[in-house]
This record gives structure tokens, sequence and C-alpha cells, in this order.
């Protein structure tokens, strides 16, 4: 190939590239790609270890893990329906990204990270504020349940449709744990879409993750090989749902 | 007859003595927040003026004011349509506590840019539980 054949070929790349980056990841919606980040992938498993498979989740339950960061809690639950899929979510910055849907036999797991868009609410050992609020349990922040809710300024996600926002104070979704699911349904977290707020919470917190978790340092490690899995109500001594 | 007469002035006396016991706590939150905004103020011209001792005088009247806020007697001070909202509240104070406390660490370890941010992390609570309980 003569050389000038060789730039015009790399200058239309690139410019294909520029103008979206999306196309160089195959799956990734985000304008930039920065929407989505990939972590070290992480084994769902219990209190003892042992992988938790999707089909074995209770109903309707919040379970709570870490991920990406030792700190960073998030929500995993088994949704009674099935997900919408291809949800179309846009960042408080307007950035546009896609949420494929629940995984599992019948795409009703998800997980989310749970530190609310507003103003940052999340479990913590001794209260919890953000949660799922089961189909038959009324809550204030919306007109129907079956939803996630923040009882600290009743923000009301979607949790069938990437935690898009249904009411309240947040302008913004919560991030998604990308999830897979192996063939021996086990479930692995690969990742988060859209936007985090990790680098906010670890300054906002810092006080509170000294307490909890030893340090900055520490709460800032990135989770490895496995992730493990609690109840909320096991995470958390106390919560609080309007 | 007597027996009536004697009934409406029991009642008018507990319904009174309510309405007092209702308007002391109200007068004891008035009386608190005022004394969180002297706080925070105190705390905040502390920062400007590269004050330390003002700083903590500041903290020190701040935690002063959060044992009510912290207990279960915040549900009598709560207007009465977020009463059922003490338990954001009392996370308020423990949240204050905790910022408040983490400054004085921060003063006494020199880090004075941690401790000023420390001092925005007690402003954003206090306009958090505004936000929410004053329905702003």
């Amino acid at each position: 190939m003569e050389r000038r054949n060789f730039l015009k070929i790399m200058a239309a790349g690139a410019a294909v590239v520029a103008v979206n980056p999306s196309l160089i990841r195959g799956t990734l919606y985000a304008d930039d790609g920065r929407l989505y980040v990939t972590y070290e992938k992480a084994q769902i498993v219990d209190a003892s270890g042992t992988p938790i498979k999707a089909s074995s989740l209770e109903k309707e339950m919040t379970y709570i893990f870490n991920y990406p960061y030792a700190s960073t809690p998030c929500m995993l639950i088994n949704l009674p329906e099935s997900t919408q899929q291809e949800v179309e979510l846009k960042s408080e910055t307007g950035e546009s990204y896609v949420w494929k849907n629940g995984v599992g036999k019948d795409r009703t797991v998800v997980a989310y990270v749970a530190i609310c868009a507003h103003q940052m609410t999340h479990p913590t050992p001794n209260d919890s504020f953000i949660q799922y609020v089961p189909k038959s349990k009324p809550t204030m922040a919306y007109s129907k349940s079956g939803i996630i809710v923040c009882s600290s300024h009743l923000s009301a996600y979607d949790a069938a449709a990437g935690a898009k926002v249904l009411g309240g104070a947040a302008t913004q979704p919560l991030a998604a744990v990308v999830l897979n699911v192996a063939e021996d349904d086990t479930i692995w977290a690969v990742g988060i879409l859209g936007p985090d707020k990790f680098q906010d919470y670890f300054k906002s917190f810092k006080p509170e993750l000294k307490e909890f978790y030893g340090g900055i340092a520490q709460a800032k490690q990135l989770v490895s090989i496995s992730a493990k899995t609690v109840k909320l109500s096991e995470f958390s001594k106390e919560v609080i749902q309007y | 007859m007597k027996k009536i007469l004697m009934m409406l002035g029991l009642s008018s006396v507990l319904v009174l003595s309510l309405n007092a016991a209702e308007k002391d706590h109200r007068t004891m939150l008035m009386k608190d927040m005022r004394s969180m905004l002297e706080a925070m103020e105190i705390i905040q011209r502390g920062g400007l003026y590269s004050s330390t001792e003002e700083m903590k005088l500041g903290v020190k009247k701040l935690q002063g004011t959060l044992k009510v806020l912290e207990s279960e007697e915040i549900k009598f001070i709560l207007p009465k349509d977020q009463v059922y909202a003490y338990k954001f509240a009392q996370k308020t104070a423990s949240m204050l506590r905790l910022y408040s406390d983490d400054m004085i660490t921060s003063i006494e370890a020199g880090h004075m840019d941690e401790a000023l941010e420390d001092y925005n992390q007690l402003l954003k609570q206090c306009t958090s539980c505004h936000i929410r309980i004053r329905n702003w």
C-alpha cells in the first residue's frame, strides 16, 4: 500500500472514531465511552464465600455487595418480572447511554450502585435510607412500588429500566453494575455503566469511610476475585423506608 | 352538673398544658437552630481568619445542640407533618457530629484543607435536612 493511501485510511478511521468513539467498543453506547468502565471481574458470593446462583436469589429482596471498590455499596435485586430492554438513559450532564437489560434466565436480576444520585445517600453498617421497595409495600416517593427509593429526599428509580429517575430530587439514574451470568448460573460483576459518583463519595464521606473501613486507602481498594453479598437487613442495623 | 364542670375544667387544663409543652418544644428547636447557625458562623469566621481556636469554639457550640436532635425528643420538636421523618433528622445530627469531630482531628493534625472540607460537609448536612424537613 502506498504511503499516501495508508495515511488516508488511518485519517478516515480516526475521524470515524472521533465522531463516534463507541464504535471501537462494539457493545458500548456512551457518547465517549466514559460512562462505561470495566473493573476486575468479581464473582458474587455469599457471606461464607459460596458462589450465589441467579435463580437462588429471593424475589424482591435487596442484597448488598461492595463493588468495584471495597467501600462502594451496590444493590442486587431479583425483580418479580423481566426488565425492559435497551433503555436509553441520560446523565445530568447530557451524556446518553443504553442500559441493556436484566440478566438471568428471565432477565430479572439487576444490580445498581447504591449511592443516591441526588446527595449520595447510601447504606452503611449503621443504617440505610436507600433500598428496593417490593410491590406489596407502599412508598411516599412514588405512586407505585416495585421501585428503588431513597428515603432521604424521596427520590424514586425504576429498577426494571436501568434505574431511570421516576420522581424526587435526583437528576440522573443510579449507576448500573454490569452483570454476567455464567452457564452454571453464577453471577459476575464486570463493570459500571452510567454516571458513578465514586470520587465525590470518597471525598464527602472521608470520616465515615475511616470509621468503617479503617482509612481512605482501604476504602478505595478495588474488589478482586469475589464480592461478598448479604441481605440489606444484615448489612445495615436499621433500614429506614418512607 | 358539678361533675360536668369538673370534667370541662380538667380537659381545659390538659389541653392548655399540652399546648404549652408543644410550644416549649418548638421554642427549644428554634433556640437550637439559632445556636447552630451561630456555631456555623463562628466556624466559618475562624476558617476565613485562620483562627483554629475560633473554629474549635464553633464546633463545641454546634455539638452542644446535637443531643436533642440525636435523641427521640426530636419527634416532639419537628413540624407535625414531618415527624415521621425523625430518623432522617437523627441521621443528619449524627453526620454533623461525625464531620465536626473530624474537623477537630484535621485542625489538630494541621490539615486545614480537610478541616474546611469538613465545614463544607457540615453546611451540606444543614441544607440537606432543611430541604427535606422544611420542604424547600
